[in-house]
């Protein structure tokens, strides 16, 4: 087989390219600089026309759709919704779930007596909510998981449960997007 | 093709292409799941007269008019059934839409969510939506049926199996189906409780959530079960059972079929005889009197605090099992140095192993040489099914190992007598059970008040566990691997389903290292593998069985040939 051989011309690339890292570096410093004005103005008037904010003292409002930490949805009597069943526990890719279930005397005869979420190894994937027969643990949109002790950063029933009022826009999308 | 042996006179039948050979006058629906042909029932169980009321069986047979249920057709030569027909296919589509439509659909709260047939031929057979908008009929749930049975009318679909199981097997007759038609329901007659020794069999047969065993309602998912086969250690029946555990710990158990010893039941009793492995009377550090005794090891939970962050294991101070194994063995070597080999008597509680026991009877023979050797059975109520009267597993397997006083030796009650006169100094007992209720704590207090050293070998606390010279503590059923005796004669093997509390040992393995002290030599470990074939030797009816042949349904004493 004939080899092709193919001659370059470094002397003639060697200047296109400085040409191009020029004008490159040119558009880069306006995109700042840009950027960097409109920030300076907005802030002067007390607009700002930019995404970051001064986390931790401001946050910012998460889209529906957005997976943080899994948590309890907590009925308005108090009680968690949650029946127990296990299926987030054995839908979870990582085992981070463990429950203990046990009977109560309400009507809904069966609920969570532990329940803890090691949040050290969630990976916010969703599919415990997507298991979840009972629309009783839902992706927050929490992401703080800070503690000063490993232990810490396993949460139980109390650390989990959140309001349901609270919890009502991500309800109403999990009910769209599942189609339920 | 598969063949069939008997004296009945063999029919050719063809099930799904496949020609089956059966004995005349079997069911066409036994044949097929005996050959792994899967025809989804509910009312048939192989255990039970048939009732033929759920129809879920149908299959197509040719020349017939109609669809037949297979599990009340007797199987005829030159039958050819087709159980996947079109026909098939939409009669059970029928049935499961007939039994769902007043079903509650629980399945997260209901305990039998996993091993559910309505579950499982809702998903092969049924129709993923209901084509109803009346509301589904109520009835009453978590009904405390009997002492150990929950009802939920709800969920029952009036197989009929649990009717037939009182009627036949515990010969009680509580359950009967009450009312017709939509209205019918089971209930017990004249409200007397379903309370009978059998009591939890029901909720086994029973094939979806309505009537469920008490001690497992809503304890845990049973697809996160670990599951053992293994022999119930209760009474000498030894039942066939499967322990299902979850971190380490017994949740259940459940019977498992074996014609020759327990069809498919168990009794109630053995049944929720388990907590004594896991709960607080269990004993899980050595000692020695006189000296401190270890610091109690916190238990594993979710975090294992039994071990460092290295992995290593957290101990505590105070001995440890060989330093109690050693301080037996010095206590015995003393008295039979002393007082010569009759002042030492054992006396053992056959909860052991066959191989364990063979350890200890050689251990008695030929190193202590003491002919004071008594076997301590606690006896109980026994009925003409399931329960015996010999309340420990392992007292046939005793007996045929040759436990028993040697020449000139005392029984049970000559041993306690002599500890009480000070003629036998060292009282060395193997479970402790088995001595309190066989003899009775007012003969065996003043046996060991008048005693230089108790030695005990135990696995739970009882009234002698504080007046123990030595304690050392033992592995119990659950944790054990070996072969056990039960009353006919049938050698069954045991398998471990958790794992024994840090750094214990079993008794096996206590009398290798109690052999290696007193002879001064090493032996090798107890392995209960190799334990079995001197076990098989040492037996004359045990010779030729093998470890690997007991399998899980194990072997008759006298198979081996
Ligand atoms: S989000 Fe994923 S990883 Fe986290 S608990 Fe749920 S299933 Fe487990
Ligand atoms: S799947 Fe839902 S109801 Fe079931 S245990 Fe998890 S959170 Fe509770
Ligand atoms: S309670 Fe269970 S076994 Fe009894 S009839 Fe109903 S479904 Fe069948
Ligand atoms: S009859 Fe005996 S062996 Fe069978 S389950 Fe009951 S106690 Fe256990
Ligand atoms: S199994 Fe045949 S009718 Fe129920």
């Amino acid at each position: 087989m004939a080899a092709r051989v193919v001659t370059v011309d470094r002397r003639s690339l060697r200047a296109k390219g400085g040409a191009f890292g020029a004008r490159a570096f040119a558009k880069g410093l306006s995109v700042t600089w840009r950027h960097f004005s409109r920030n300076l103005m907005g802030w002067v008037r007390g607009t700002p026309t930019v995404a970051t904010v001064m986390f931790p003292e401001e946050d910012v409002v998460k889209p529906a759709a957005f997976r943080g930490m899994p948590v309890l949805v907590q009925m308005d009597d108090g009680k968690e919704r949650c029946v127990a069943c296990g299926l987030c526990e054995w839908a979870c890719p990582v085992d981070c779930i463990s429950i203990d279930p046990a009977e109560t005397p309400d009507p809904i005869e069966r609920h969570p007596l532990r329940f803890d979420i090691d949040m050290g190894r969630c990976m916010y994937c969703g599919l415990c909510e997507e298991a979840c027969p009972e629309e009783a643990i839902v992706m927050s949109d929490r992401v703080e998981i800070s503690a000063f002790s490993r232990g810490g950063i396993v949460w139980n029933k109390e650390d989990l449960l959140v309001p349901q009022d609270q919890l009502a826009r991500r309800l109403d999308w999990i009910r769209r997007s599942y189609d339920r | 093709m598969t063949e069939r042996s008997g004296f009945k006179k063999p029919v050719k039948v063809v099930i799904d292409g496949r020609e089956i050979v059966a004995e005349a006058g079997e069911m066409l629906l036994q044949v097929a799941l005996d050959n792994g042909v899967e025809i989804p029932h509910y009312c048939y169980h192989p255990k039970l007269s048939i009732d033929g009321s759920c129809r879920m069986c149908q299959v197509k047979i040719e020349k017939a008019p109609k669809l037949a249920i297979s599990c009340n057709t007797p199987v005829a030569d030159g039958m050819v059934v087709d159980t996947k027909a079109g026909e098939v296919v939409e009669a059970r589509k029928a049935v499961m839409e007939l039994l769902l439509l007043n079903h509650p659909l629980d399945c997260p709260i209901c305990d039998q969510a996993g091993e559910c047939y309505l579950q499982d031929y809702s998903f092969g057979h049924g129709r993923s939506e209901a084509r109803t908008t009346s509301p589904r009929r109520k009835g009453v749930k978590r009904y405390p049926i009997g002492p150990r049975v929950v009802f939920d009318q709800e969920r029952c679909i009036l197989c009929r199996r649990c009717v037939r199981f009182t009627h036949e097997i515990s010969k009680t007759d509580e359950l009967r189906v009450f009312g017709a038609g939509d209205r019918s329901r089971i209930a017990t007659s004249q409200d007397r409780p379903l309370d009978n020794p059998y009591s939890i069999n029901v909720a086994d047969v029973c094939p979806v959530g309505a009537l469920l065993s008490a001690d497992f309602h809503h304890k845990r998912r049973v697809w996160f079960l670990e599951e053992t086969e293994t022999v119930c250690p209760t009474c000498s029946n030894g039942c066939n059972v499967k322990i299902g555990a979850f971190r380490n710990r017994i949740e259940r158990l459940v019977p498992r079929r074996n014609d020759e010893v327990n069809d498919t039941w168990m009794c109630d009793h053995g049944r929720l005889n388990y907590a004594f492995v896991q709960d607080d009377t269990r004993l899980r550090e050595p000692a020695i009197a006189g000296r401190e005794p270890r610091e109690p090891v916190p238990v594993a939970g979710p975090i294992d605090y039994t071990r460092d962050s290295d992995g290593r294991e957290v101990r505590a101070a105070g001995p440890s099992v060989d330093e109690a194994i050693a301080a037996a063995a010095a206590s015995l070597r003393a008295a039979v140095a002393t007082y010569g080999e009759n002042s030492v008597a054992v006396v053992l509680t056959p909860t052991l192993t066959n191989e364990e026991t063979l350890l200890l009877a050689r251990l008695v023979r030929e190193e202590l040489k003491t002919p004071h050797f008594a076997l301590a059975v606690p006896l109980g109520l026994s009925d003409d099914f399931l329960i015996k009267p010999e309340k420990v597993a392992n007292a046939r397997g005793a007996r045929d190992l040759g436990v028993g006083p040697g020449d000139g030796g005392k029984d049970l009650a000559g041993i306690l007598a002599a500890c009480a006169s000070g003629e036998i100094k060292v009282l060395w007992v193997v479970g402790s059970d088995g001595l309190v209720a066989a003899a009775g704590l007012d003969a065996v207090e003043p046996a060991v008040a008048n005693l230089e050293a108790l030695l005990l070998q135990d696995t739970n606390r009882s009234a002698l566990t504080d007046r123990a010279t030595v304690l050392v503590p033992g592995c119990t059923w659950a944790e054990k691997d070996g072969s056990m005796t039960n009353h006919a004669g049938r050698v069954q093997r045991i398998r471990p389903a958790l794992r024994p509390p840090a750094g214990l040992v079993a008794d096996g393995e206590v009398f290798a290292r109690l052999a290696s002290a007193l002879r001064g030599e090493a032996t090798a470990p107890f392995e209960p593998r190799t334990a079995f074939a001197e076990v098989a030797k040492a037996v004359p009816s045990y010779v030729g069985l093998e470890w690997a042949r007991l399998g899980s349904r194990g072997l008759a004493a006298g198979q081996g040939a």
